[in-house]
């Protein structure tokens, strides 16, 4: 509370520095948890707060980590998202979306992993595959037809041919034929996947021209990538994700989705049919900046 | 906070006038008589919320030092927040100490060593131990062993009913609860077992030889390939004996292991699951002195109760494998020097498992140290796989719709379970 005065104080004799309506009130919420990481007054929002410590793990590890629930509510404590809230208690794995990554220490063109489980995350509608090779484990998005046992390879190279292309295997979307059907799709190369994860959504590779790929989403909406992008050959798991009935909003609570206003919004937009142009093709073949380093 | 918000507004003015109630307002927009608004209070409320700025980034120019409020000794509006250099603490605090990192400790070892301690896990099970010490399994009880136990001269009074008594006590008697802690009447049945199967000490004298030691620290070390490995810590109960095992395996047996391949798991490394670290002692210790009058390590009890990482069968097996192998290792080294070579007499360990009702044995026998090639002749291991000696222990009988489908007390004993573990016991002294 002193803290809070004193700060504020200082905030009126300071010449630069924001002031903010709502920063005066839930000062003392905000101010205080701000402050736990920093000593000084005039630093402007620290970053370290613990409602998000449980995801600042540099170092990958398979075991679950326990997460903190937001109820979607932002650093201020307001709603910033609505419907989001209680639900059961989950553990988050940490998934690797680069199939490309080798261990430290080790750089190969072909990397053969073998699958050793296929669970559910409650973190996602996909399942996910605890696979090891070498001298590590990680967790994978599985895809289609994935079971304990198999085999699968992730390989760097792109060959004069086409490779047959097997279901789990990853290769850069320049090596595999016209027509595959492909998951975790990269859109800069090295960033790791970041399109077509869901469960039993799956993109298809429509045509290879002078060093990039033209690849249709689940969407319809078409995107040119470089051909050293990774993707991931099949669908992804869980297939019939969406066919599952939830029969009672019991469990929509279970899954953490709060109820809706309810309340007919006459702007809303979302009943009726649509019938659009698809948009034109949005191209990813830019030079990715520094952030794009995982 | 909304209390608050009233006891300011009566200290300021009289009775409230009128709450907005639009939709809007969720009634908190509060007006004092004469149209004056009480902002202070719910402002808060209806103020923009403006999105977290990032921090201002400092640049760092070499050559250039920042001006600093340091000599201020206060805060000034405009200079820079001074950076003081790490505050040492001048002596060593318990409470507040930092090791060092790796890279400086002392034992610190470019090449890094895999230990096999009491936590591990592995992923593949008895194929990784196999190929870590160098075996060939054979998946039965040694035939030698079992024939003790057959022998009519080496078995107590009343052995079954003794037995059960053992189980009982151990699992029924102990408490008034329906059954006590895993990690309670497991090692009380071990020990019952134990104390049961020394009632022949009077028969075989040799019995006497023979000494019981816990929380001893096992350190074995050895080369396979280009990679160090370790086996350390804690391993279990043990009986030490005065005399070594008999051999188990003949030369023609020993010799024949040499023709088998060992069994690679391609794409998993061998290494996988074990301690991988680069700050290591290059030790090879029984865990006892020099002169101690029982030398020979003769049976390893091991207790799995699911505290330490719950281990899987497959999991507590290979453990029983490399345990078995270190234990053995450090008496051949002991013996015959640190030079890798086949022993002319091999060296047999015994180990047995168990999670208080299902028993592994395994028998193991080093017949050379020249681990570092993968041909040549191996370590034999006798694997016996999950023998319960018991089905059910309950106190309460299982009734599904009046049909007694698990009766109350101890059901479904195996008498050859405790055959085994007796002729475990007994090997070396008859």
């Amino acid at each position: 509370m002193s803290v809070s005065l004193l700060s504020s104080a200082l905030r009126a004799l300071c010449l630069s520095g924001s002031r903010t309506v709502s920063s005066q009130w839930a000062g003392p919420s905000a101010a205080a948890s701000a402050l736990i990481g920093c000593r000084g007054f005039m630093t402007s929002a620290c970053q370290l707060q613990n409602r998000t410590l449980w995801k600042q793990r540099e170092k990958y590890t398979i075991r679950p980590i326990g997460m903190k629930k937001t109820g979607g509510r932002d650093h201020t404590g307001r709603i910033k998202t609505h419907g989001i809230g209680g639900g059961h208690k989950q553990r988050h794995r940490i998934i690797d979306f680069q199939r490309l990554r080798s261990e430290p220490g080790k750089e190969e063109p072909v990397m053969v992993e073998k699958v050793l489980e296929v669970r559910y995350d409650p973190c996602r509608s996909a399942d996910i595959a605890l696979v090891a090779g070498g001298n590590r484990k990680r967790w994978i998005i599985a895809s289609q037809n994935m079971e304990a046992g198999d085999l699968i390879q992730s390989c760097r190279g792109i060959g004069r041919m086409a490779v047959l292309a097997r279901e789990g295997d990853a290769h850069p979307v320049g090596a595999l034929p016209v027509g595959t059907i492909i998951h975790n799709l990269e859109l800069f190369p090295g960033r790791g996947a970041q399109y077509i994860r869901a469960a039993g959504t799956c993109g298809v590779l429509l045509r290879k021209v002078s060093g990039t790929a033209i690849i249709q989403l689940p969407s319809k909406h078409q995107i040119q990538v470089l051909e050293t992008c990774v993707a991931t050959v099949g669908r992804v798991s869980n297939v019939d994700h969406n066919k599952r009935i939830i029969g009672k909003a019991g469990t929509n609570r279970w899954l953490g989705i709060r109820p809706s206003s309810g309340r007919w919004q006459r702007k809303g937009g979302w009943a009726g049919r649509k019938i659009r142009p698809l948009p034109a093709m949005k191209s990813y073949i830019n030079l990715p900046t520094a952030a794009a380093r995982a | 906070m909304f209390n608050a918000t009233m006891q300011r507004i009566r200290i300021s003015s009289s009775t409230v006038n009128q709450i907005c109630k639009s939709k809007d307002c969720h009634g908190v927009l509060i007006m004092i008589p004469h149209g004056r608004r009480c902002l202070s209070s719910s402002s808060c409320l209806y103020g923009k919320v403006f999105p977290r700025k990032k921090p201002r980034v400092v640049p760092e120019i070499t050559g250039l030092e920042p001006v600093t409020y340091a000599d201020r000794m206060h805060f000034v509006p405009g200079l820079a927040k001074p950076r003081f250099p790490k505050w040492e603490r001048g002596w060593k605090d318990p409470n507040h100490y930092e090791s060092p990192k790796p890279e400086q400790m002392k034992m610190f070892k470019d090449k890094p060593c895999y230990i096999f301690n009491q936590r591990t896990s592995v992923v593949e099970g008895v194929r990784q131990a196999l190929w870590l010490s160098k075996s060939a399994v054979i998946k039965e009880f040694p035939a030698q062993i079992l024939s003790l136990a057959e022998d009519p001269a080496n078995q107590i009074e009343d052995q079954d009913e003794r037995v059960q008594n053992a189980i009982k006590s151990a699992l029924l008697w102990d408490t008034t609860d329906d059954q006590p802690p895993r990690e309670r009447y497991c090692p009380m049945l071990v020990h019952r077992l134990l104390h049961l199967c020394g009632v022949l000490q009077v028969r075989h004298p040799e019995l006497a030889k023979r000494m019981l030691a816990e929380k001893y620290n096992l350190a074995a070390t050895w080369r396979r390939g280009e990679d160090v490995f370790q086996v350390r810590g804690h391993n279990g109960l043990l009986i030490n004996s005065m005399n070594p095992l008999p051999v188990l395996a003949g030369p023609e047996q020993i010799q024949g292991t040499a023709d088998q391949e060992l069994e690679t798991f391609f794409p998993i490394a061998p290494t996988i699951d074990l301690q991988c670290t680069n700050v290591y002692q290059e030790k090879s210790t029984t865990g006892f002195r020099e002169g101690y009058p029982y030398p020979h390590a003769h049976t390893l009890f091991m207790m799995e109760m699911g505290n330490t990482p719950k281990l899987l069968p497959e999991q507590l097996r290979s453990k029983m494998i490399m345990f078995c192998f270190g234990n053995a290792l450090v008496r051949a080294k002991a013996q015959y020097g640190d030079e890798p070579r086949v022993l002319e007499k091999p060296i047999v360990v015994q180990s047995v498992a168990t999670n208080g009702r299902i028993f592994q044995f395994v028998v193991f026998q080093l017949n050379t140290t020249e681990l570092q090639s993968d041909s040549g002749v191996k370590n034999l291991v006798w694997v016996d796989e999950d023998k319960p000696l018991f089905e059910h222990a309950q106190v309460r009988p299982h009734i599904k719709r009046r049909v007694v489908k698990i009766p109350a007390g101890l059901s479904g004993y195996q008498p050859e379970t405790f055959k085994k573990f007796l002729a475990l016991f007994l090997h070396g002294a008859t």
